[in-house]
């Protein structure tokens, strides 16, 4: 199903996400630790080698097993273009979806005391 | 005519009216497109229902009158709109659409040297952010700077709200309700409220995939205080007042997942209907005025 495909590509931007994340490669076992979920090593492996197929991650052999380091794109045009989407104002700002928008000073105090609220009511949740 | 105008028009801005507080009662992803369904078709209606009253305008002029088997007199007797509001009214639309466009192309022109994959946009930087871009692919881009700062379960929140913004193509339903808020400032509001059922929408498909509302919740208001105290962005111009309004987002997280409401929905697409149904009665009313001003009136002072 439709969803089953979602979550599979979900699980490929957080690997991407780790990796970029840390910067440095790491192994299938370090990034199977740092997505922080109950996941299986096979699955880790085949999300790391389907990227690796994507041309996304690159891989280098680190004794036993592989490591596998996040792709920099070096080329100067797109990190100006992204730049530029970062710093886009006005028109330009008005068609990106962003997570959050700008917080006025109430909206900063209430948040606050939701959040501490929150933190409260989940103390003995674990954060997974 | 002149009925079905008026009937079609107050239809209308009861459409307008009710629309935003009625749509923040609805669960996120019905509001989103019953909102901006109806402003769109209901715009449209009322833009088809001067169009046909405006013909009657046109009607009148001496060298469109002598295309047509028509009497001016007969026309001017329905004529209800002022040159210049129309001619004004289509050239704050027309910059607006302009604008758009050149922001999109913009946008589109940014991720032109990316990879050609669906892949998430990592950009080497320590400022913190993310979004999504409204162009084919619909890019997810994120900072280094972000990712550090949040911990495995918060990225996964995050990452989740953007894709659902991606796949359900959010950017699109926003600009569609800014378009009829452009066409007709009745729907200001309601843009505004489209703005936030989106945010909305994504959050729960973020909860929904995370499976744990409170966490989605945790993050939402940590990553906006975190964006908020290092962000070096000046306070949003003129448009930002399309920015949701993320501490009513944090609760409705904290609260059970909105119930669906099959009634208010109801209403709204009967209000839309109503307004499609008086627009096709003006345009048959139009019709009958043109064939009545056909036939030769005289006018004897007395």
């Amino acid at each position: 199903m439709d969803s089953g495909r979602r979550q599979r590509g979900g699980l490929e931007q957080e690997v991407i996400a780790v990796l970029a994340a840390d910067g440095s490669a790491m192994t299938p076992g370090q990034v199977r630790a740092a997505l922080g979920a109950e996941l299986a090593y096979t699955t880790v492996m085949t999300v790391l080698a389907r990227l690796c197929d994507k041309g996304v991650v690159t891989r280098r052999r680190a004794g036993r097993a592989f490591a596998y380091q996040a792709v920099v794109d070096e080329d100067e045009i797109t990190a100006r273009q992204m730049r530029r989407l970062l710093d886009a104002r006005d028109d330009r700002a008005a068609v990106l979806t962003r997570f959050v928008g700008t917080l006025s000073a109430d909206d900063e105090r209430l948040l606050a005391d939701l959040l501490r609220h929150t933190e409260q009511a989940g103390d003995r949740d674990d954060v997974r | 005519m002149s009925v079905a105008v008026a009937v079609t028009l107050a239809v209308s801005l009861l459409f307008a009216a009710t629309a935003p507080t009625l749509g923040r009662r609805l669960p996120p992803a019905p509001a989103t497109r019953v909102l901006v369904v109806g402003s769109l078709t209901v715009t449209a209606s009322e833009i088809f229902v001067l169009a046909v009253v405006a013909f009657t305008w046109v009607g009148q002029l001496p060298d469109i009158a002598a295309l047509g088997p028509w009497s001016t007199v007969a026309l001017r007797r329905a004529d209800p709109i002022p040159e210049s509001a129309a001619v004004g009214a289509a050239l704050l639309l027309s910059w607006w659409i302009v604008r758009r466009c050149r922001a999109l192309l913009a946008v589109q022109r940014s991720c032109r040297h990316l990879p050609h994959t669906d892949s998430l946009v990592v950009v080497d930087t320590d400022r913190l952010d993310v979004f999504t871009t409204p162009d084919r692919r619909g890019r997810i881009v994120v900072t280094t700077g972000l990712l550090r700062a949040l911990a495995p379960a918060e990225r996964r929140v995050v990452l989740a709200h953007e894709t659902s913004h991606r796949d359900h193509r959010h950017p699109w339903w926003l600009l569609a309700a800014e378009l009829a808020a452009a066409v007709n400032p009745l729907f200001t509001r309601t843009a505004r409220t489209v703005a936030h059922t989106v945010e909305r929408w994504a959050d729960e498909d973020a909860a929904t995939a995370v499976t744990d509302r409170r966490l989605a919740a945790r993050t939402l208001a940590r990553t906006a205080l975190l964006m908020h105290q290092r962000s070096t962005r000046a306070p949003e111009g003129a448009l930002g007042v399309l920015t949701a309004d993320v501490p009513t987002r944090v609760q409705a997280l904290l609260a059970p997942p909105p119930r669906r409401q099959p009634a208010v929905v109801g209403l709204l697409v009967t209000l839309a209907l109503t307004c499609i149904f008086g627009a096709a009665a003006v345009q048959r009313s139009g019709e009958r005025l043109f064939e009545h001003a056909s036939t030769p009136t005289y006018t004897v002072k007395g």
